[in-house]
């Protein structure tokens, strides 16, 4: 039975998405309940599935029965399950976020807005557990076209936004798959543990080179990195605010999964292709990020915005700890996106709260609610400490690990690069709370009503957990440099 | 550069690839129209899947359907069947896409009642 966890873990939505429209033609209340059932049982296969994952090693699931290099192999190894279990409670919680402020925003479409969450949530999965280059392009795809639908279900000015991200999104996939082909027509294969044994022979290969680079730029739209991330902000912006949440902490940081097993799975990591180091690109590319992301979020005004150029900024601090080539750095890379996934969700769900209970959409609103908004400022405070990176928060941890790493490999420019964008995130948690604290409330303060129990409850576990993850930082750490590293470091 | 232009002009098919990727490309690009921009990323889409579909042409081969039971299979006479494989769910992806970005071009239409980016760009302020 173990040993199906995998196809369990993924088929579960799937179906729960597929039966959704025909169960809930007629009982539309029933959607949220059976989405919230299926996301549960998720996340305790999900624990049960790292539980057996740590205790018995990586489970190899080939799909009916053909063997690797003709089948499509998943693997669930540490990194695979750590990470699913992220993304399932992550789900939950969105699913949870959602409730009250469905009919509102949504404008009716709530059948085929669990649908699409649904089928978002399994394609992750699918992403996740992949050792197939060509499997990992379906699910991106599949995952990339429920967003697009996702960010447009309510209509308005996310539709405009929905249309550059699909524009976007699916030149990212041309561009993945193109490389893919390149990589087949060179390697013949398209599982990964295949094209890592035949790359000895090959490293002289331009059609390598250029496959790679065309995986590289593909999987770099999808994971809004620098250069490639003019969609991201809009998208998020502009979505409905119970999808935000889902969306902003999930499929870019899938995405990064993706490249990072490309890199660390396919290309031996040390690899030297016509004289650059891939590690050093990308630790280059990470350190671009991080800056450039949050110098961007400073400027920003609208929250949500401020919010997503700092998930940007995130990225290329988790990239400098993947880029730094030893296990500490990995390891804090690893622990540092668990951390950055569960505040970028804490941050859209205070986005939704804000604007939802509030009317809050720039920072110039929030003094206007202030010392009445308990849970709001509250969260927004632990999780602007996890952002910056103070002591009891998981975000310190992670800063610090990759900071270690950088250390250990001698690349003091990142740990320069790591502190210049702390001290940027500083500066825009500072002028969010001077939001909040300093100005004098302008017009006569109304009185707003109490807010629903799941807001307090997403607000309240997600805080928590960022708490809970600075607390055991090291088990959490050492399970995962014991447990999700890659072959070979 | 003789030799390297005789390499392009002996495959063609490698030649039509970038002219019909580039071409897509400069469409999405250029064009203000939201329903030309589709365009150009179908022709993209469509650029890729005819470059994976060129790479596994083979000359004198066959479907990959055994003849005969008895004789030692030659896999020298059979085609590929893998990259065949991958283009039909390419274009199944590549459709799902386009039917998504029609969809929300309509929506958009009724909404700003224009498909021209930069009116709807004016109409949104």
């Amino acid at each position: 039975m173990s040993h199906q966890l995998p196809a369990i873990l993924f088929l579960l939505p799937l179906f729960a998405a597929i039966s959704m429209p025909v169960v809930c033609l007629k009982h539309r209340h029933w959607c949220q309940r059976i989405a919230l059932v299926i996301l549960a049982a998720m996340v305790l296969t999900s624990i049960l599935n790292l539980h057996n994952v740590v205790r018995h090693g990586e489970v190899r699931y080939v799909f009916s029965g053909w063997a690797v290099p003709l089948g499509i192999e998943w693997v669930a190894d540490g990194l695979a399950s750590v990470v699913l279990v992220l993304l399932s409670v992550l789900g939950l919680l969105g699913v949870v976020f959602t409730g009250p402020t469905s009919p509102k925003a949504l404008g009716g479409r709530i059948v085929h807005y669990y649908t699409l969450i649904l089928l978002l949530i399994s394609a992750l999965t699918g992403i996740v557990f992949a050792r197939d280059l060509f499997n990992l392009f379906v699910f991106l795809e599949v995952g990339a076209i429920s967003s697009y639908a996702l960010v447009g279900v309510a209509g308005g000015r996310a539709l405009f936004a929905a249309f550059r991200y699909l524009i976007l999104g699916t030149l990212g996939a041309s561009l993945y798959l193109l490389g893919v082909s390149y990589l087949y027509a060179v390697s013949g294969t398209l599982n990964m543990g295949d094209i890592a044994g035949r790359l000895p022979l090959l490293l002289h290969s331009k059609a390598l080179v250029g496959g790679l680079l065309f995986i590289f730029i593909g999987l770099g739209i999808k994971m809004a990195l620098v250069p490639f991330h003019a969609w991201m902000p809009e998208a998020y912006t502009y979505a409905p605010d119970s999808i935000s949440p889902i969306l902003a902490p999930l499929v870019t940081k899938v995405a990064l999964l993706a490249w990072v097993r490309i890199i660390y799975w396919v290309l031996n990591a040390t690899i030297v292709i016509y004289d650059i180091p891939i590690l050093l690109l990308v630790d280059v590319l990470g350190m671009l990020a991080a800056v450039i992301g949050a110098s961007l979020a400073l400027a920003q005004r609208n929250i949500k915005m401020m919010f997503a150029y700092g998930g940007i900024s995130h990225i290329g601090i988790i990239l400098i700890g993947i880029g730094q080539g030893n296990p500490t750095g990995f390891a804090g890379g690893v622990f540092y996106l668990l951390n950055d996934a569960v505040m970028q969700a804490a941050l859209f769900f205070i986005a939704g709260v804000a604007f939802f209970q509030y009317g809050i959409k720039t920072i110039d609103d929030l003094g206007r609610v202030g010392k009445q908004a308990p849970w709001l400022v509250g969260s927004l405070v632990v999780v602007g400490l996890g952002m910056i990176g103070l002591p009891p928060t998981g975000g310190f941890f992670g800063k610090w690990y990759i900071i270690l790493g950088a250390l250990e490999a001698g690349n003091y420019i990142s740990v320069i690069a790591v502190v210049l964008s702390t001290l940027l995130t500083l500066a825009y948690f500072v002028k969010l709370f001077e939001g909040i604290f300093r100005q004098k409330p302008t017009q006569p303060e109304g009185q707003f009503d109490e807010i629903p129990l799941s807001f307090k409850l997403t607000l309240g576990i997600t805080s928590a957990a960022i708490m809970v993850l600075g607390i055991f930082s090291a088990p959490i750490v050492q399970l995962l440099s014991n447990q999700a590293l890659p072959p070979g470091l | 550069m003789v030799d390297a232009l005789s390499a392009v002009f002996q495959r063609p098919n490698f030649l039509t690839f970038v002219i019909i990727f580039l071409w897509g490309f400069y469409i999405m690009v250029t064009r203000y129209n939201l329903v030309k921009k589709l365009i150009g990323m179908y022709l993209v889409q469509t650029s890729v899947i005819f470059f994976l579909v060129s790479i596994s042409a083979k000359k004198g081969a066959t479907v990959p359907v055994l003849l005969s039971n008895t004789e030692p299979v030659k896999a020298a006479s059979y085609a590929n069947p893998l990259p065949h494989v991958l283009t039909l769910t390419a274009i199944v992806v590549g459709v799902a896409t386009l039917g998504v970005g029609l969809a929300l071009c309509a929506a958009i239409y009724r909404k700003y009642g224009s498909l021209d980016e930069q009116k709807i760009l004016e109409r949104m302020e």
